[in-house]
C-alpha cells in the first residue's frame, strides 16, 4: 500500500482536472468540495445557457454559437493513478469525438474525507469543418465513503436523458465488486480492454455473460480490425476462398516486453487469443487436445478444422519495437491440389507484409500500413457503436474455451 | 522476415480439396467486418491516364481506397493515352497527384512502391487500333500474371468529344464483352466510366447515349456525376425514408415549396473558353440541381438498389413540365456577374475573364421555378438557382412549411410569423437545420425564429470518403445507385432544352447582371416576391 486513499484520491483528481487545463475551455471551470448532486445539476444546467454579456439570447442565422451534439453520455470510472493518466491522456485525444457529456468516477468506499467533490468544465473542439465547433463536457466525480457503494442514484441525475450511456472501464473491471454491477446495470453498452484484465480467462468468461442491450465494446478486440480486413482479403478472391476449409495451420506471434518484467498490459495475450477465436468461430473449428500448455505467454492446441486437422500456435515474442500485445505476425496454410498453400501478414514498423503463395503462384507480395491506432482512436471507433457485435461474441467465448483448455496443469486445479 | 511457406509440416494426410468455400460462395472471414465486401480483382484502365483528373482525382482515390484496404491485392492499373511514358514516368505523374491532392500525403516511400509495382503504361493514339489491340493484349498478360479475372474497368478521363471513338475502339477490340451480355461467353466484366458532360442538349445527348451503347449495355454505362457520390445522397434517403416523422409530410399538404441552392464563390477559373460556350444552366442544373431534385422529390423505391432508384428519379423528371416561351419568360432569370468583391477579394467582371468573349450573353447565374406535375408535389413550386462569384460556398435543399392555419398570435399583436424552413445542407457543413417559432420568455407575445440544428461532423467520428473513392468503389463493385442513367440524362435535357431555345430566340427574358459577391440579381428575388415568397440565406 502506497500512499493514504485520500491523497491518492485527490492526486487522480488533479491529474483529471487537467482535462480543463489542456484543452481550449469555454467557461470557466468549476470545482467544488464537499458538494452535492443537486448543486452539480444546477451547474450543468448553467453551463449552457446561451445568453450573451447584456442577457440576450444568442441565436446567430447559422443557429447557436456553438452545436452542442447530443449523441452519448460515458461514464468512466477510474480505479487508480496509472488508469487515471491513461484516460486523460485518451480523453484528450478524443478532439470532436468527445461523447456529449463524461462523467468520471473516482470512487473509494474506504477513503476518508467528504462523500463527494465535484469538477465541471467544457470544452469546444474544431470538427471535421473548419466551421464545426463540438462542445461537450467533462464531470469529475470523487465519491468517498458509503456514497462509493450507491454510484448509479449519484450518477443518474446528472446523465443527458435520452441519450445512449455507455461506461468504460479502463484497466482491470472489479467484476465481483457491486459498484461494477451497479454501472453496468444503468448503461447501454459495457467498454472494456480484455488487454488489462489481470485474469484474461476469468474477465473473458464474465464478458461472455454480461448482457447489454447494445453489447460489450472491448479495445483489444478494436486493435485487430485492421488484422481482420487483410486476412479476410486472403479469401475473397474465389480461388484462394476454396482453401478456407483444407486449412491446417494458424500461428500467431505476438509481442511481449523484452524484460519480461512490468508489462503495460496485464493481459497481453488477449488480442492473439481474441484473433485465434474469431478464425475459430468463423470456420467452426473445434477444440480437440491442448499440445502445450500455456508457458510464457504461448500455446499449442490441436483442432479439429472442416476437413484437416488444424495446429493452432499462439507464440509471445520478448521484443522492445512493439507495445505488449501488438500482433507480429499471422500465417495460416493449407493444402489444395497444387500443394501447401500459405497466406502471411509479417508486422515491420509501422508497416506490413501481406504475401500469398498458392495455386503454384509467385508470392503476390504487397507492402500496407499498420499503424497501431491509439486508444484514443479505440475508444472513439467503439462509441459510434451501439449494437451487439454477434462476431466478437462467438470470438470471445473461443478465445475462453482455447484458454481454458491451454491453462498450465497446476493452475487448472 | 520470411514471406516464403515453411517447408515443414505437421500433418501430411493432405486430401485434395473438394472446392466448396466452408459457406456457399461467401468469404465467412468477411462476416461482420466493415465491408460486407469488396471488390472482385480487376483491372483499372485510365484512358488520358496523363491528364488532370488522373492527377487530380484518381491517383489520390485510389491511393486512399488502397490504403483502407478496399481494393482487392490484385488490383492493377494501366494507363492509356498519346504521350510517350514508361512505366516509370506513369507512376510518377500518379505519385505526384498524391503528394499535391491527397488526403493522406505524401506517399509513404514503401507502400507506394509496393502499389505501383501495380501499374503499368501503354502509349496510344485513340485512333490506332493496333494500340487498343495491344491493350488487350496486355489486359490477358496480367489477368494471367495478377489474377485479374478478366475484370476491366475503363476510366475514360477525357473530353467527352473524344469518347464515341474510344468506345468504338474498345469494341473493336473486344475489350467492351462482359461476362454473358450480348451473348458472350467471356469470363470476368468490362465496365466502363464516363465523366460529364453527358451532351449539351437533346440531341447530342442522344446521339452519345446511342454511340456508347452501340459498345456497350446500359449496365455497363457508369455516368459520373460526383455531387450524387457525396454521403448527402445516402442521408437525404435515410431521413426521408429512415424517420417515420418526415415522410407523412413530404408532399404538397404540408409543404410549400422547395428551395434548391448551387451557390459557388468562385468564378470561371481559367475554365474560361468551356464556361462561356457552356453556361450555368447546362453546368450545374442540368446534372447537379436536377439530380437533388430529384432524389429529394422521388416516391420511396421499392428496394434501395441501383434499378428502383433510377426509376423513381426518372419519374419525378418525367412529371417536371416543360416551359412554353411565355412561361420561360416568366418563370426564369439568367444573369451574369459584373465585378465586385468576393470574400474580400475584387473579382473581375464575367466578360474581362480569359477566353470569354467580351460580349459574352452566357449566364453564370440562373434561376427557375419548376412544377412537378405529380400526385404528391403538384401545385408546390421547386425554386432551382445557381451562380458564380456569390457570397457563399453552398449547396442545400431547403424546405419551405405552409403557414399555420389561423394566425393566433397576431391578435396579441405579435408579428406575422416566419415559416418554418428544412434546410438540408449538401456542401459545406453537411447537415440539416429546422427553423421554427418559439416564444421570447416575457410578457406578452414577441415570436422569434430558432434553429434546430444538426450537422454530422459533429455527430459522427468517421470522415466522409471523398466522393470519387465512393465512386470508383461503386463501379468496381458494380452498384450503379450514384450513378445516373441515359433515360434521366436525356429527360433533363428535355426539361431545359425549352429554356435555352427560348434564351436564344430572345424570347425567354433578357440577361440579367449581379455584382460579385451578391446574393445574384434582383429579378430572381422579384420572381419568388411574385409568389410571396424569398430565397432563403444559406
Amino acid at each position: 500500500m502506497s500512499r493514504p486513499a485520500a491523497e491518492r484520491a485527490l492526486a487522480v483528481h488533479r491529474r483529471l482536472m487537467r482535462l480543463g487545463a489542456a484543452e481550449p475551455a469555454v467557461a470557466e471551470p468549476w470545482a467544488e468540495r464537499d458538494t452535492s448532486v443537486r448543486a452539480v445539476e444546477a451547474q450543468l444546467a448553467r453551463l449552457w445557457s446561451n445568453t450573451s454579456d447584456d442577457g440576450e439570447p444568442v441565436v446567430t442565422e447559422k443557429g447557436l454559437p456553438h452545436t452542442r451534439a447530443s449523441v452519448l453520455n460515458l461514464i468512466v470510472t477510474v480505479p487508480d493513478d496509472a488508469a487515471a493518466e491513461r484516460v486523460v491522456t485518451t480523453m484528450l485525444g478524443l478532439g470532436f469525438r468527445h461523447p456529449s457529456r463524461a462523467i468520471v468516477l473516482v470512487a473509494d468506499p474506504d477513503a476518508p474525507g467528504p462523500p463527494l467533490d465535484a469538477a465541471i468544465s467544457a470544452h469546444c473542439h474544431d470538427g471535421r469543418n473548419a466551421t464545426d465547433r463540438v462542445c461537450y463536457e467533462a464531470v469529475v466525480l470523487t465519491v468517498r465513503g458509503e456514497a462509493a457503494r450507491h454510484l448509479s442514484g449519484m450518477v443518474a441525475p446528472l446523465l443527458i436523458h435520452d441519450l445512449p450511456t455507455h461506461v468504460w472501464w479502463p484497466g482491470d473491471p472489479p467484476f465481483a465488486d457491486a459498484i461494477f454491477d451497479q454501472l453496468v446495470e444503468m448503461s447501454d453498452r459495457v467498454i472494456v480492454d480484455s488487454s488489462d484484465f489481470a485474469d484474461l480467462l476469468v474477465g473473458m468468461r464474465r464478458l461472455t455473460t454480461l448482457r447489454r442491450r447494445s453489447g460489450v465494446g472491448d479495445l483489444a478486440w478494436r486493435r485487430l480490425g485492421w488484422w481482420q480486413e487483410l486476412t479476410a482479403q486472403f479469401f475473397d478472391a474465389p480461388r484462394f476462398r476454396r482453401y478456407l476449409p483444407n486449412l491446417n495451420r494458424l500461428a500467431i506471434r505476438y509481442a511481449v516486453p523484452a524484460d519480461g518484467g512490468a508489462a503495460a498490459s496485464a493481459s497481453p495475450l488477449a488480442g492473439a487469443a481474441l484473433y485465434a477465436g474469431w478464425i475459430a468461430a468463423r470456420l467452426t473449428w473445434r477444440r480437440y487436445r491442448t499440445v502445450g500448455p500455456l508457458t510464457d505467454g504461448s500455446l499449442r492446441l490441436s483442432l479439429e478444422g472442416r476437413h484437416e486437422m488444424v495446429d493452432l500456435r499462439i507464440e509471445a515474442v520478448p521484443t522492445d519495437e512493439f507495445e505488449p500485445g501488438e500482433l507480429l505476425s499471422v500465417r495460416l496454410r493449407a493444402f489444395g491440389e497444387t500443394g501447401a498453400a500459405e497466406f502471411i501478414i509479417e508486422r515491420s514498423g509501422d508497416e506490413a507484409v501481406v504475401a500469398t503463395n498458392a495455386d503454384g503462384m509467385t508470392a503476390l507480395l504487397r507492402r500496407v500500413t499498420m499503424q497501431p491506432s491509439t486508444e484514443a482512436e479505440l475508444l472513439a471507433a467503439d462509441l459510434v457503436s451501439d449494437r451487439h457485435d454477434p462476431i466478437y461474441e462467438e470470438a470471445l467465448r473461443a478465445a475462453a474455451v482455447f484458454l481454458a483448455a491451454a491453462r498450465p496443469v497446476e493452475a487448472a486445479g | 522476415m520470411t514471406t516464403k511457406p515453411e517447408a515443414g509440416t505437421t500433418r501430411r494426410s493432405a486430401p485434395p480439396h473438394d472446392g466448396t468455400p466452408t459457406s456457399g460462395d461467401r468469404n465467412p472471414l468477411r462476416e461482420g467486418l466493415r465491408l460486407e465486401r469488396i471488390p472482385e480483382p480487376c483491372t483499372m484502365v485510365i484512358i488520358g491516364a496523363t491528364g488532370d483528373l488522373a492527377e487530380r482525382k484518381l491517383a489520390p482515390g485510389l491511393y486512399n481506397l488502397m490504403l483502407g484496404g478496399f481494393l482487392p491485392p490484385e488490383f492493377t492499373v494501366v494507363g492509356f493515352a498519346r504521350r510517350d511514358l514508361t512505366d516509370q514516368a506513369f507512376r510518377d505523374h500518379l505519385r505526384a497527384g498524391i503528394d499535391q491532392y491527397s488526403r493522406n500525403r505524401p506517399a509513404s516511400a514503401a507502400i507506394w512502391e509496393s502499389f505501383s509495382s501495380s501499374m503499368e503504361y501503354q502509349r496510344g493514339e485513340f485512333h490506332d487500333a493496333a494500340a487498343w489491340a495491344e491493350l488487350a493484349t496486355r489486359l490477358q498478360r496480367i489477368d494471367r500474371d495478377r489474377g485479374t479475372a478478366g475484370n476491366r474497368l475503363f476510366y475514360l478521363a477525357v473530353p467527352s468529344s473524344l469518347h464515341p471513338e474510344i468506345v468504338r475502339q474498345l469494341g473493336a477490340a473486344g475489350l467492351a464483352s462482359s461476362g454473358d451480355v450480348r451473348g458472350a461467353r467471356r469470363k470476368g466484366w468490362s465496365r466502363v466510366i464516363v465523366e460529364k458532360p453527358f451532351g449539351s442538349d437533346l440531341a447530342t445527348a442522344q446521339t452519345l447515349n446511342r454511340q456508347v451503347r452501340e459498345v456497350f449495355d446500359e449496365e455497363q454505362i457508369f455516368r459520373i456525376d460526383h455531387y450524387l457520390g457525396k454521403e448527402t445522397v445516402q442521408n437525404l434517403s435515410v431521413f426521408r425514408f429512415g424517420n417515420g416523422l418526415f415522410e407523412p409530410i413530404w408532399n404538397r399538404r404540408y409543404i410549400d415549396s422547395v428551395q434548391i441552392t448551387v451557390a459557388e464563390t468562385v468564378g470561371v477559373e481559367g475554365r474560361g473558353e468551356f464556361y462561356d460556350q457552356t453556361g450555368a444552366l447546362r453546368d450545374i442544373v442540368q446534372n447537379h440541381a436536377l439530380q437533388l431534385m430529384a432524389i429529394f422529390a422521388m416516391e420511396p423505391p421499392i428496394e434501395f438498389r441501383a434499378q428502383d432508384l433510377r426509376d423513381e428519379k426518372v419519374k419525378v423528371l418525367r412529371a417536371v413540365k416543360p416551359m412554353s416561351p411565355g412561361e420561360v419568360a416568366h418563370d426564369t432569370v439568367r444573369a451574369q456577374y459584373r465585378s465586385g468583391w468576393v470574400a474580400g477579394e475584387p473579382v473581375p467582371a464575367y466578360r474581362d475573364e480569359p477566353e470569354v468573349a467580351p460580349d459574352s450573353e452566357t449566364e453564370t447565374y440562373v434561376a427557375l421555378k419548376l412544377e412537378i406535375e405529380s400526385w404528391r408535389w403538384a401545385g408546390v413550386p421547386f425554386f432551382l438557382r445557381t451562380g458564380k462569384a456569390l457570397p457563399a460556398r453552398a449547396t442545400e435543399i431547403a424546405v419551405q412549411f405552409k403557414q399555420a392555419p389561423l394566425a393566433l398570435f397576431a391578435r396579441a399583436g405579435a408579428p406575422p410569423m416566419e415559416p418554418n424552413f428544412l434546410a438540408i445542407r449538401v456542401q459545406p457543413d453537411e447537415g440539416i437545420l429546422l427553423r421554427f417559432g418559439a416564444k421570447v420568455p416575457g410578457p406578452g407575445f414577441q415570436i422569434r425564429g430558432v434553429n434546430m440544428d444538426f450537422r454530422y461532423g459533429s455527430s459522427f467520428a468517421v470522415d466522409s470518403p471523398d466522393a470519387y473513392e465512393t465512386l470508383i468503389l461503386d463501379a468496381m463493385m458494380g452498384d450503379a445507385s450514384l450513378f445516373t442513367r441515359d433515360d434521366e440524362v436525356e429527360r433533363a435535357w428535355e426539361i431545359l432544352d425549352p429554356i435555352s431555345a427560348a434564351w436564344a430566340a430572345g424570347e425567354g427574358g433578357s440577361l440579367h447582371f449581379y455584382d460579385a459577391g451578391s446574393w445574384g440579381p434582383a429579378a430572381a428575388d422579384e420572381m419568388l416576391a411574385r409568389d410571396g415568397r424569398a430565397w432563403r440565406r444559406p
